[in-house]
């Protein structure tokens, strides 16, 4: 009975999410036209409504992520692989501990993260109009490109539909389990697995902000927009230190001998790391008015390399890639 | 010999070795994505060649980081023309070194020396030794300070000449630590210290 169990818990989840994830694409339209507004015409009146939306959706969000959190505590608690004896496989790993940050829900964890965060900036209402623009867009690619109520977790649901298929006889048991062990083992129930990737997506939420910020500095070149760069900055950027060196024991532990030394996914974060140190270390001399320009072009510099290492898993092969060559 | 802005120059030229790190990276991203046209280019020669390659270009950029980090710290300890000189004495060292014997053994040698100047750096700091002067005041940005440059090198060091000791991963965690450690001391100084007041 699992596996009707855990079908259930995905109907639902894919039922209940569809109508949060299209709200939020809506409110995230409103939002980028009253962002346009406000941004144009100055009138107070479109900020209100950036600020209703923003609430809106980021609450919606959160819906969508405890709706996320029960789909995996149901997959958990209904599916149970029972390994052959044979393959004296230890029982730990015999039920799925998903996180709420693989496949197609990253994007929508990431957006989230970035929607809290926004709510906590206070005071500059042109910094906050341009980042609910750019939530917006977040939110459409979010929409139409990782929705995670589509198809709520497509790989692990090939993975425990073939499971319960060859339970039935459609395939071989013992290759299919010395597969999901490994998957669950080094990958799903990893410590590192719940620690590594949030603490990385935090990390990108936080960078969105100094990214904006930047943005204004050199446009405005006002103090104010700096400091909030730089104040979004250091959470960001601890967690993406730590968070990146996480990975190495992770990495050790898991591919071993497998080739991923100068990954291209590892090569575009160290690139991200030193270009966000080299920001910091120059913003040092930020405030005697000689480095404001350049700390602000690469606060910009160090975003756009962050999109790129994001992307680097769906364009370049390797061994942290969805795609091959 | 007094530099003028020395600090200033310094950060500069740390912010553009931290660049051309990043530019050896989009190097690596895009070589590789060159030699993974052949399926299982992985699992011949032809990656090990590629992983050399690449450590090859990134090495020289790594001794500057290092030797701009030693230039940063320690110059709390030393009149600056002594340490420009000992640090270009190093640096001379350690090209000699690489012709000789290899850029592993060279790497080696720059690494134990800044990691034993930053490890007396930490411990100066730390009993608020008046020989020592920092770009931002307070102690605990300047133990964060001492802590971050300390982590970082112990990083590297350990990446660079110790991938195969017993010692690896732990060395690896006392690196993070300080790294982690130092990077929140030195950006909330007031917090950690409300904390420790407790």
């Amino acid at each position: 009975m699992g596996f009707a169990q855990y079908r259930a818990a995905r109907e639902f989840a894919s039922n209940t999410g569809q109508p949060l994830i299209t709200y939020i694409f809506i409110l995230g339209l409103l939002q980028f036209i009253f962002g346009i507004f406000f941004l144009w015409k100055k009138n107070i009146r479109y900020y209100d409504y950036i600020i209703k939306c923003l609430y809106i959706s980021t609450g919606l969000y959160v819906i969508g992520f405890i709706v996320i959190i029960f789909f995996h505590f149901q997959i958990h608690n209904s599916v149970l692989i029972e390994y052959p004896k044979e393959l004296l496989l230890p029982v730990e790993s015999s039920r799925f501990l998903v996180p709420m940050w693989i496949e197609s829900e990253k994007l929508f964890f990431w957006a989230m993260v970035s929607s809290v965060f926004a709510l906590t900036i206070k005071g500059r209402k042109e910094l906050l109009s341009f980042l609910g623009i750019i939530l917006s867009v977040f939110s459409s690619i979010v929409f139409f490109f990782s929705n995670p109520f589509k198809e709520p977790l497509p790989v692990v649901h090939s993975e425990i539909t073939r499971w319960y298929a060859a339970l039935s006889g459609d395939g071989n048991v013992y290759q299919i389990a010395g597969t999901l062990y490994g998957r669950i083992t080094y990958y799903y129930n990893s410590t590192y697995m719940w620690t590594h990737p949030p603490m990385l997506f935090i990390a990108y939420a936080t960078l969105i902000i100094t990214f904006v910020a930047c943005v204004f500095v050199l446009f405005r070149r006002i103090s104010d927009y700096d400091e909030i760069a730089y104040r979004y900055a250091k959470p960001g950027y601890i967690l993406l230190t730590a968070g990146m060196l996480i990975g190495y024991p992770w990495a050790i532990d898991a591919w071993k001998d497998a080739a991923w030394w100068w990954d291209p996914k590892i090569s575009g974060s160290i690139m991200m790391w030193v270009l966000y140190s080299a920001y910091l270390h120059a913003r040092i001399y930020v405030e005697r008015g000689k480095l404001w320009r350049t700390t602000a072009l690469l606060g910009v510099l160090c975003f756009v390399t962050l999109v790129f290492t994001y992307l680097l898993t769906y364009i370049v092969p390797g061994i942290h890639s969805v795609v091959q060559p | 010999m007094k530099l003028k802005n020395y600090d200033y120059y310094l950060i500069l030229l740390t912010t553009a070795i931290l660049l051309a790190i990043g530019i050896v990276c989009v190097y690596g991203i895009t070589y590789y994505n060159y030699l993974a046209v052949v399926p299982g280019w992985t699992e011949t020669t032809g990656y090990l060649q590629f992983i050399n390659d690449m450590n090859a270009y990134l090495y020289p950029f790594l001794v500057l980081l290092l030797i701009s980090l030693g230039l940063c710290i320690p110059k709390r300890l030393f009149e600056q023309d002594i340490l420009i000189k000992i640090s270009a004495l190093a640096l001379a060292v350690t090209v000699i070194l690489t012709f000789s014997f290899g850029m592993e053994i060279a790497m080696g040698f720059i690494l134990a020396v800044i990691t034993c100047l930053q490890g007396i750096v930490l411990i100066l700091t730390f009993n608020k030794n008046r020989a020592i002067r920092f770009e931002k005041e307070g102690y605990l940005v300047r133990m964060g300070s001492s802590m971050l440059h300390l982590g970082v090198v112990i990083l590297i060091f350990n990446f660079v000449t110790l991938r195969e000791s017993q010692f690896h991963i732990l060395i690896f965690w006392a690196g993070t630590l300080f790294v982690t450690a130092g990077n929140i001391f030195s950006f909330y100084p007031e917090r950690m210290n409300s904390i420790f007041q407790r």
